[in-house]
């Protein structure tokens, strides 16, 4: 039996975590001071590449792998297949875990638990992976799942800290509501057409006429159940306290990768009932709308950095899922592209957003409240009044953190602009007088989001440094270069959108096959 | 040649400011050093691309970048409008690079400050010169950001983050505009090209072209401080003075004039556009004129005498005076300048911007002072500085197309115009001196201030000389606006006795002489009028007042929507199991 | 009625039992209580519809699986619940209000 490279790729990386987490332990309890998990897991990520790699020009030489019933196991059918969002989300999560894993090292240091928590990267990356590339419904939930059920530990990984245990429970409950739904859905389509396979189902759905409301109801417990992962409002009450109380780099992840993996698998099981008369785009721009909104205002009066952030995130995927409702709604792959690059942008622009915050937060964690070693759970979140004249201490640190802000802003020349620009164009290309109704309102929540972007920008370039800030601590040098990275490519994408267009076509026009089957 | 004449111009100054930010705040001389060659650079360019042999016409693309099925090309066109607000940029931009070797001598960050008055002068030159409304709309955003950038440059000072904060949300808002026009043009035309919107302007659906009219207008009103969003201007007199020289006076708060101008031919036929256009521009003349009257602070006067010329530029635009209102631009550029440089000189020695603290000036800082009344008397309009043949020209041709909506409220501002400005004068230098600060020696004023000075003093006193060949420039690179080019006037007529004793020309020197007498007047008491001053101040309140409404309750609806989010789980919930029960109720009803 | 809709009547009446409980109760084991309920209802949906559609093989591994990745889900947050019990001293969901806002 040959497997297909990408199928490799996910045995890798979920196969090697428990190994890493193995000889991490082992590490840990013969007191050796070497981190052997952190390096063994970056020598995975390494070898991830190469697979990916193997996976990338296969992809872009023969176009979508079908591995149809490959393997029976006791489970029934499995099918799997890498098409372009598939190639989208992978390279989007690996380059960030790369990232993520260099940045770790220094960041979460020797605390308690770190092997676990590399293991769980890693298994992370394995199940985003075999998230996007899952072509049957309930291969779908079950990836999903096992994103979630890495994602929690994640979260909760200052065990001994009351505020990460209650974002923890709340991110488990409501998620755990969420793929209830979503199991749910799975049920109605299975009764409806009497298969899961994706193509399967959409071509049912085409030539069948009754059991229409059966669809429906089916397509928005997925809405709502993916829903919840991915923060539709009025869903997204767990995301600001989860990704605020996670360590940075874990927020990074779960803003930049997990919210987007969410989206890709609304995506793929919305495009299975495309057929159902429902104008599902229209609820995707609806959303949308409501997402900016909310996003944005509650943001407005965040004191605190990451929470701030992570309001933010919730605007964001307000524009995504604006330029894919639009793609959905008139069925044009200009709104998909434009989508998805805001995807990739947010990605990279987030994750950037929260590393630097992290970056902060670790040079001044010492100086913040906190002192005592006696209770060292008590992870004190970043204030924007500590970031007065970081910029005086950490002149690189607040360079990079300021490119974030700016291109999440949505100011050039940064990808930021550049994606929010096309997701507005591909929403006038509609010609349709509502829709420039909802751009005008995203437009001017987005010049809103300068009133809690600008603000922590002035902070950084205060002359005068604050306390903190003065005697804030070196940041090492494999915290820096994966913020250096990211940044660069935040800019290259501003100046040269066209190099995403690699990665969001093929997205776009597989997203769209399914639409215009 | 002209392409890289092109990148040049916008380059250097970007190239520079990524060196000057790499050279760091320890070696203040090199930075200084660095950004006046990248500035001068880039103003040989522009200024290289003068010559005949370079001149191109709109629509004729003369370099062009790829940039992939949604962006289309990035292109830059090299017609008068467009180079010659990029030699303003430029040019006016090095005389203030080199002027800021004295006056931010010793100040932190300098590093930062460089860095962002390079990148703003490559934007607006980029801003000017791009051919595709994406990119017009890029480098306008980029500009945007800089001056919000060194409007906030103190940021240690509330006021001037809270002026930085309000110019960015203000001319966003304007952006936002700008924004959906260039979105709704793109859905109706086969490219972003600045030629195609112009071609087909006539043949778009009259309600598309409509909404593009008018929000190419509401961001041009944000951009160049017309009225009702002119609030941001007189707040970001926070920056330091080189920066309210070259941003918001000479080149930024052009672009709005320039916008216009440059659709003008596009968007004349929109039904009230031009009408919206002139009531914009006239409002703005007078009002801001009448606030510039009771102001006390020398960079505000100055603020609202911006907007006020600004509105005549617009009005002028309204009307179809094209020629006019570039050139009446061009002298404004340099007398603002001017004068804004050489009160920072001022600013800079006594340490303060309240003229009641000043007087006495006349003797103590003559190499001052002389700029300083030439910029004035050509903001007034006296023979024969350039402010004097723009102005005319602009009036003559408004009492000829709209004697009573135009010509009569733009005469009265001059006559206001005049009154603040012999006002400002009287107070500065020539009324008791009123501040122990004000009684030292004679203070050294070096030579990197003095020099700009007296080289914008010299193009003040001669620049109209070049109205002639800018008038056989526009017609030959302007194809879209020839009509609109001085349609009934030849060119050798325009600096000529004509203009001299043109009826125009005898009321508005009758009215500038009486406005000069009775501001003579009022300089001599510090206190101003005391019927007027608090009406006034009411209304220029007001527009403030109502901008911190909209604020407020953007920030009261933040606060209501906290609420929701209660921190507990089974609230959560409820968040979810309803926006389960409203999906389905929406979904289903369509359905059943 | 055909037993179609009489066990998909169950399912709902299942669903909406553990949902009122997720809504209603502040306990945290009651809260992971409900979780079951719910998820037990969707297991027994699938089942059904599998059976229904003539594809029982399928939807009996399907309702397996669910069954252990509930069991791991119910496991993490039980062990989240003592850590918290631990921590705080109590186990009401309404008084974990220290983020909101």
């Amino acid at each position: 039996m040959t497997l297909p490279p990408f199928v490799w790729l996910i045995l890798w990386l979920i196969l090697s975590a428990p190994f890493v987490y193995i000889i991490g332990r082992i590490d840990i309890l013969t007191d050796s001071r070497r981190n052997l998990a952190r390096w063994l897991s970056l020598l995975c990520i390494a070898a991830g590449w190469l697979g990916l790699g193997r996976t990338l020009t296969a992809f872009y030489e023969a176009g979508n792998i079908d591995l149809i019933n490959s393997a029976t196991w006791t489970l029934g059918a499995i099918t799997m297949r890498f098409d372009g969002l598939s190639v989208l989300m992978a390279c989007l999560v690996m380059t960030l875990m790369t990232a993520i894993l260099f940045y770790s090292g220094p960041y979460v240091g020797r605390e308690e638990g770190v092997e676990k928590h590399y293991a769980l990267l890693l298994l992370l990356t394995g199940a985003i992976i075999g998230l996007v590339s899952a072509g049957d419904l309930f291969n779908l939930w079950m990836w999903f799942e096992a994103m979630a059920i890495t994602g929690y530990p994640l979260v909760v990984f200052y065990t001994h800290d009351r505020t990460s245990l209650e974002a923890g429970i709340k991110y488990l409950v409501q998620s755990s509501a969420g793929s209830v739904f979503i199991l749910l859905g799975v049920a109605l389509v299975l009764l409806s057409t009497g298969t899961l396979d994706i193509l399967e189902v959409r071509a049912a759905i085409d030539t069948t006429v009754i059991g229409t409301p059966l669809w429906i109801t089916a397509g928005v417990l997925f809405i709502v159940g993916f829903g919840v992962k991915i923060a539709l409002v009025p869903l997204h009450t767990w995301l600001p306290d989860a990704h605020a109380q996670a360590p940075s780099s874990i927020s990074a992840i779960l803003s930049a990768v997990v919210i987007e993996a969410g989206l890709i698998a609304l995506l793929r099981s919305l495009s299975a009932l495309a057929g159902a008369a429902v104008t599902w785009g229209g609820l995707l721009i609806g959303f949308g709308l409501f997402n900016i909104a909310v996003g944005n205002l509650m943001a407005l009066r965040q004191r605190q950095v990451k929470r701030l952030l992570a309001f933010s995130s919730i605007a964001h995927v307000g524009y995504m899922i604006l330029g894919l409702g639009v793609a959905l709604y008139v069925g044009t792959e200009a709104g998909a592209q434009a989508g998805f690059f805001h995807l990739l942008s947010h990605g990279l622009m987030k994750g950037l957003a929260f590393l630097a915050a992290g970056a902060l937060l670790y040079g001044l964690q010492h100086q913040l409240g906190a002192s005592d070693d006696s209770d060292p759970g008590s992870h004190k979140g970043l204030e924007i009044d500590d970031l007065s004249g970081a910029a005086q201490r950490y002149p690189i640190i607040a360079l990079v953190f300021s490119l974030a802000l700016m291109s999440l802003a949505g100011l050039p020349p940064l990808a930021g602009f550049m994606s929010k620009w096309q997701v507005l164009m591909a929403g006038a290309q509609a010609q349709d007088p509502t829709l420039l109704i909802i751009l005008i309102a995203a437009a001017l929540f987005s010049v809103i989001s300068l009133g809690y972007y600008a603000p922590l920008i002035n902070r950084l370039y205060r002359h005068k440094p604050a306390v903190a800030v003065a005697n804030g601590r070196t940041i090492p040098l494999s915290m820096t270069i994966p913020l250096l990275i990211l940044a660069a490519a935040i800019v290259i994408l501003g100046v040269a959108p066209m190099l995403a267009g690699q990665l969001t076509a093929p997205a776009a026009a597989d997203l769209l096959s399914f639409i215009t089957r | 040649m002209e392409p890289s004449l092109i990148l040049i111009a916008i380059g250097a100054p970007w190239i520079g400011a990524v060196v000057v930010w790499l050279i760091g705040d320890r070696q203040p001389r090199l930075q200084h050093l660095t950004a006046a060659i990248a500035s001068l650079v880039a103003a040989a360019a522009a200024l290289w691309l003068l010559q005949p042999t370079f001149w191109g016409e709109t629509g004729k693309v003369v370099l062009r970048l790829p940039f992939g099925a949604f962006v289309g090309d990035m292109t830059f066109v090299a017609d008068s409008l467009g180079v010659f607000l990029a030699v303003i940029a430029t040019t006016i931009g090095s005389l203030t690079v080199i002027f800021s070797q004295g006056y931010m001598a010793g100040v932190a960050q300098l590093g930062r400050y460089y860095t962002l008055v390079l990148l703003f002068i490559g934007a607006m030159c980029g801003l000017v010169l791009s051919g595709n409304l994406l990119f017009l709309f890029l480098f306008w955003e980029m500009t945007a950001f800089c001056s919000y950038a060194l409007i906030a440059f103190y940021n240690d000072d509330p006021k001037a983050v809270a002026a930085g904060i309000k110019a960015l949300i203000v001319t966003q808002l304007g952006g936002v505009g700008l924004l959906i026009g260039i979105i709704v043009a793109a859905a109706y035309l086969p490219d972003l090209q600045i030629s195609t919107l112009l071609a087909a302007a006539g043949s778009l659906p009259s309600d598309i072209l409509t909404i593009i009219a008018f929000g190419f207008l509401i961001a041009a009103m944000a951009k160049s401080a017309q009225f009702p969003l002119h609030i941001w201007l007189p707040d970001a007199m926070e920056a330091p003075t080189p920066i309210s020289a070259l941003i918001h006076a000479a080149t930024m708060v052009n672009a709005g004039v320039y916008l216009l101008a440059r659709f003008y031919p596009a968007f004349a036929a929109v039904p009230g556009w031009t009408a919206v256009v002139i009531a914009m521009g006239v409002t703005s003349a007078l009002l801001a004129a009448l606030f510039a009257v009771f102001s006390n602070d020398i960079k505000r006067v100055l603020a609202y005498s911006t907007v006020s010329q600004l509105g005549y530029m617009v009005a002028g635009v309204g009307i179809g005076a094209i020629f006019e209102s570039q050139f009446y631009l061009f002298s404004h550029a340099l007398f603002k300048a001017l004068l804004f440089l050489s009160s920072g000189a001022i600013i800079h020695e006594l340490g303060t911007r309240d003229m009641r603290e000043m007087g006495g000036l006349w003797k103590r800082m003559p190499q001052v002072v002389l700029p300083f009344l030439i910029g004035a008397a050509a903001l007034v309009g006296l023979p024969f500085f350039n402010g004097f043949w723009s102005k005319e020209l602009l009036l003559e041709t408004a009492l000829e197309s709209n004697p009573l909506g135009v010509y009569l409220p733009l005469a009265l501002g001059a006559a206001i115009t005049t009154f603040y400005t012999a006002r400002m004068c009287r107070m500065v230098f020539f009324a008791p001196i009123q501040h122990e600060r004000t009684a030292d020696d004679h203070p050294h004023v070096p030579l990197s201030m003095s020099l700009p000075l007296a080289l914008l003093a010299l193009g003040v006193a001669l620049a109209w000389l070049l109205a002639a060949p800018f008038v056989s420039w526009m017609w030959a690179t302007l194809p879209f606006h020839a009509e609109y080019i001085l349609p009934h006037r030849a060119p050798e007529s325009l600096i000529s006795t004509h203009t001299l004793f043109a009826w125009s020309t005898l009321i508005i020197m009758s009215l500038t002489l009486v406005g000069l007498y009775l501001g003579w007047r009022a300089g001599a008491t510090t206190a101003a009028s005391a019927r007027l001053a608090p009406r006034i101040g009411r209304i220029e309140a007001f527009f403030n007042e109502s901008a911190e409404a909209v604020s407020g309750a953007t920030r009261q609806s933040a606060a209501l929507l906290q609420k929701t989010q209660t921190g507990q789980l089974n609230w959560n919930i409820v968040g979810i199991a309803l926006g389960l029960i409203a999906l389905l109720i929406i979904i289903l009803q369509g359905v059943l | 009625m055909s037993p179609l809709q009489l066990s998909f009547m169950g399912i709902i009446a299942l669903l909406g039992v553990g949902l009122y409980a997720l809504l209603a109760s502040r306990n945290l084991i009651k809260i992971i209580i409900a979780l079951q309920i719910m998820t037990k209802s969707a297991i027994l949906a699938l089942v059904v519809a599998g059976n229904a559609t003539g594809r029982i093989n399928l939807s009996q591994s399907i309702a397996l699986t669910v069954i252990v990745v509930d069991t791991i889900v119910a496991v993490l947050a039980l062990a989240l619940v003592v850590q918290i019990k631990r921590q705080t001293g109590h186990l009401d969901a309404a008084k974990l209000t220290d983020l909101r806002h």
